[in-house]
């Protein structure tokens, strides 16, 4: 019942497409993310890597129009409605204790105008309970978030970002704390949501995920440093020093290396 | 409104004088502080959970506190000193949401920011209300302290009765959106919540709640009436149903026994003192249940 649920609502091609227009970004005095170009096509995974500190999250939220950026960005769909976004954020940040179970979080984030302590109606019962399937969620959901393991509550928070039936996810470092049998069935569903379209940017770490699932990669440490198809990008670094690397060439001719970037995004679609 | 307070008045005590119910019941306040008591007990509790949830505790002491000099600009103004209504809302209001303004927009964190706001509303809260209640009742600042049931007015039950509907009409359908709003801001942006107008508007609520409660609870007792329901019914349970639900109950349970247990034994305690000892038993309870029953341990962090 769940599968069909979630192949119903599924059509094809649906996602945005993402331009940066000399995206820029300041906090506090800080020069955080300047000159970014890029292009991310529509129904295509998206990896985004780069050091710690580098301003991978921040990238992500200017995008998503919650930094006060500068530059343009620009989302394109082809269809008229505006893009349903599904965002994983990188940690839930809360009082381990709360008593706030796997339903009522899933109340709190889906449920409308329902408050969480009436309950779920029917109909988010039912979506809740397929986006849980979908991810691997084998736990009770009456269990508190706070005692849950690490790679359930990533599940949790994953199974969040499938309601509504995003046609661009968002997902940062998804792969945090999650154990090895949801690091597959992640891969599968990512894998699968692309291919119905679904236009998805993922902050990722491990490269050889990268390498096998991704479309094209950019690695960001202030501005881009490369972008382009994984094999193009990461086949001629060895990882260990890639962002050694990068943090050398982007200090060093970031102008150049946007240009190049520009141009990896044609030949590359 | 207030023929329906006199009718529910002129009823019970006509039964207090029958013997159906106890004889404290043939005072017309006792009644008016009963009503309160159904009203902001359950009001309280359930709001009590957002702010722990939302780790707002401290402010609404702040606002309490504010409240002093809502007082005592009231007096000077020449409202009336039982019921400055007027003052105490504008000033409140316009404390809180500039609280909440100076939050948006500095580095310190917003307990440290509270902190500074709390002890500067208490120092000229209580310097200005000494210096009116001087002039006009020196015991004013013991009334707006630890409030006085006793003198519960229609008025104060008119004004506590309006603030409870507009405290519902935000509070049930923004519930969801005030949490997500301070669970992960970034994620209730992607989900079209308006973070900053929810906090706002959350500031605002616990505002007029805080004033519309003082009369019974007075301005120190108001936040623990807030937290401590909250925070028992947080030791004994795992979902959010049961955490707003006991929250209720227990605050509507302290605010009853607390105005009834002083008059039945003739304990000259003010109702603000009793309530809150009431709530704290109630805390003391739910802690030991957790401590002495093995479902509610959980690994130490």
């Amino acid at each position: 019942m769940t599968q069909s649920a979630a192949k119903q609502t599924a059509p094809t091609s649906r996602g945005p497409s993402i331009h940066c227009i000399d995206l820029g970004l300041q906090l506090g005095g800080v020069e955080i993310l300047r000159a970014i170009n890029l292009k991310l096509e529509a129904g295509k995974i998206h990896c985004i890597i780069g050091p710690n500190g580098g301003g991978k999250t921040c990238f992500i939220r200017s995008l998503l129009g919650q930094m006060p950026h500068t530059g343009m960005v620009e989302t394109i769909s082809l269809q008229d409605d505006e893009p349903v976004i599904g965002y994983l954020p990188q940690l839930l940040d809360f009082d381990k204790t709360l008593p706030v179970t796997v339903s009522d979080f899933m109340a709190i984030v889906c449920n409308g105008l329902r408050p969480a302590f009436a309950g779920l109606g029917q109909q988010p019962r039912q979506l809740i309970a397929a986006a849980l399937e979908r991810v691997g969620f084998v736990a009770n959901v009456n269990t508190r978030l706070g005692s849950l393991s690490g790679g359930e509550r990533q599940r949790v928070l994953f199974a969040q970002a499938l309601i509504p039936e995003p046609s661009l996810l968002v997902l940062d470092e998804p792969m945090n704390n999650m154990d090895q049998a949801g690091e597959k069935r992640y891969l599968e569903l990512i894998k699968n949501l692309a291919a119905d379209g679904v236009t998805i940017l993922w902050i990722a770490h491990d490269l050889n995920q990268v390498r096998q699932y991704a479309d094209t990669v950019t690695c960001i440490n202030q501005t881009v440093v490369f972008h382009g198809s994984p094999a193009e990008c990461l086949d001629q670094l060895n990882t260990g020093d890639l962002f050694h690397l990068a943090t050398k060439r982007a200090i060093t001719k970031d102008s150049d290396v946007t240009t190049t970037s520009g141009s990896t995004v044609g030949e590359s679609t | 409104m207030n023929d329906l307070y006199e009718w529910i008045r002129v009823s019970l005590q006509s039964a207090a004088q029958d013997g159906a119910l106890p004889l404290a019941f043939q005072y017309g306040f006792v009644i008016n502080a009963l009503l309160c008591a159904f009203l902001i007990g359950p009001l309280l509790g359930g709001v009590g959970t957002m702010v722990v949830t939302k780790r707002m505790a401290f402010f609404s002491q702040s606002i309490g506190n504010a409240a002093m000099t809502g007082v005592a600009i009231g007096v000077l103004l020449g409202e009336s000193y039982t019921e400055p209504y007027v003052s105490m809302f504008g000033f409140c209001i316009l404390f809180g949401l500039l609280l909440n303004f100076t939050k948006n927009r500095t580095q310190l964190s917003s307990d440290t920011l509270i902190g500074v706001f709390l002890s500067v509303s208490l120092a000229v809260g209580a310097s200005l209300l000494l210096f009116v209640s001087a002039r006009v009742n020196t015991h004013i600042l013991e009334a707006v302290l630890f409030g006085s049931v006793l003198t519960v007015s229609d008025t104060d039950m008119n004004v506590l009765l309006a603030v409870s509907v507009l405290v519902l009409a935000m509070g049930i359908p923004l519930f969801n959106q005030m949490l997500l709003a301070s669970l992960n801001p970034s994620l209730a942006r992607v989900r079209g919540v308006k973070v900053d107008l929810m906090e706002y508007i959350f500031v605002f609520m616990i505002t007029l709640l805080t004033v519309a409660c003082l009369k019974i609870v007075g301005a120190v007792l108001v936040e623990a009436l807030l937290l401590i329901p909250a925070a028992a019914a947080r030791n004994v349970t795992s979902s959010m149903r049961g955490f707003v639900l006991l929250s209720m109950l227990f605050s509507t349970l302290s605010c009853i026994a607390g105005v009834l247990i002083p008059m039945q034994y003739d304990l000259p305690l003010p109702s603000g003192g009793a309530i809150i000892m009431v709530a704290a038993c109630i805390f003391i309870l739910t802690t030991l249940i957790r401590v002495t029953f093995a479902r509610f341990r959980e690994a130490r962090a």
